[in-house]
């Protein structure tokens, strides 16, 4: 299969022009100057809320339930 | 000529974040999982210890090969029996593919024990909408203990594949009230056929 490779290989989604804006260097540094902020805050809420999912379950359902042994 | 409006992505470099930032995140981040760790093990080990929780550990051998011929498993044995303490004891053989007795009432309200063995290969059992939840394997007894809250019906399949029919192998465990069970004889316990 021939292949080019002087270009990096492009997802379809990037050739589709669908893929997120480009930024370059300085605002991406700008935009990280205090940590994944944003990742951080979605990624928080996800295990909270798994965390809660769990605790909701034990206390709500299975200790309700009794014991079975 | 025009500029490009989707020139090709390019690689950041590393080091963008300052370091120390990255180090605080993750060290935020560990304290924080094992901070919800160690609430998830105190919360076992307290409600475990507290109310006695553990899995059904029961190690009772039988054998498979002469459940029918006499003992606890016995057909006329089969089904709930009441027992001196107010409590009440449901044998049930698990065989390809079906629970024998096929239904059985217990009563609200009171301790209820589940001694199951199996005639044949691997199976299990649970109760839907309660904690009831055991393997039956041949050559051993599980023995299971629960409370039944409010009268109904319970489902009760086997929940471990045993063969082409397992998807059929289910039973059910009718709940009546308190009050209603002292007055039904052995035969109305053990089949939820009209009478």
């Amino acid at each position: 299969m021939p292949s080019n490779i002087e270009e990096p290989p492009r997802s379809a989604v990037t050739s589709a022009g669908r893929d997120a804006a480009p930024i370059d260097v300085k605002a991406a540094a700008e935009a990280l100057k205090y940590g994944p902020r944003g990742a951080l805050l979605v990624s928080s809420i996800a295990v909270g809320l798994l965390f809660l999912g769990w605790l909701a379950f034990y206390f709500l359902l299975f200790l309700p339930r009794g014991a079975i042994g | 000529m025009a500029e490009n409006p989707n020139p090709p992505q390019r690689d950041l470099p590393d080091g963008l974040v300052p370091e120390e930032i990255v180090v605080r995140s993750e060290r935020r981040w560990f304290i924080v999982m094992i901070g919800m760790l160690v609430v998830m093990m105190a919360v076992i080990v307290v409600t475990g210890m507290g109310q006695a929780l553990h899995p059904p550990s029961n190690v009772e051998t039988t054998n498979p090969v002469t459940l029918h011929l006499g003992g606890e498993f016995a057909e006329s044995n089969l089904g709930t029996a009441a027992e001196p303490d107010g409590s009440v004891t449901v044998r049930m053989i698990a065989q390809q593919y079906s629970f024998v007795p096929s239904c059985v009432k217990v009563p609200a309200g009171t301790p209820v024990k589940f001694r199951l063995t199996s005639a044949d290969v691997i199976h299990g059992f649970l109760l839907l909408n309660t904690n009831v939840n055991s393997m039956v394997v041949p050559g051993f007894v599980s023995d299971v203990r629960t409370t039944f809250n409010t009268p109904g019906e319970y489902r009760m399949p086997c929940h471990e594949y045993c063969g082409l029919g397992h998807h059929g192998m289910w039973s059910r465990v009718v709940v009546v009230p308190k009050d209603q069970f002292p007055s039904m004889t052995p035969i109305e316990r053990t089949s939820c056929a009209e009478q």
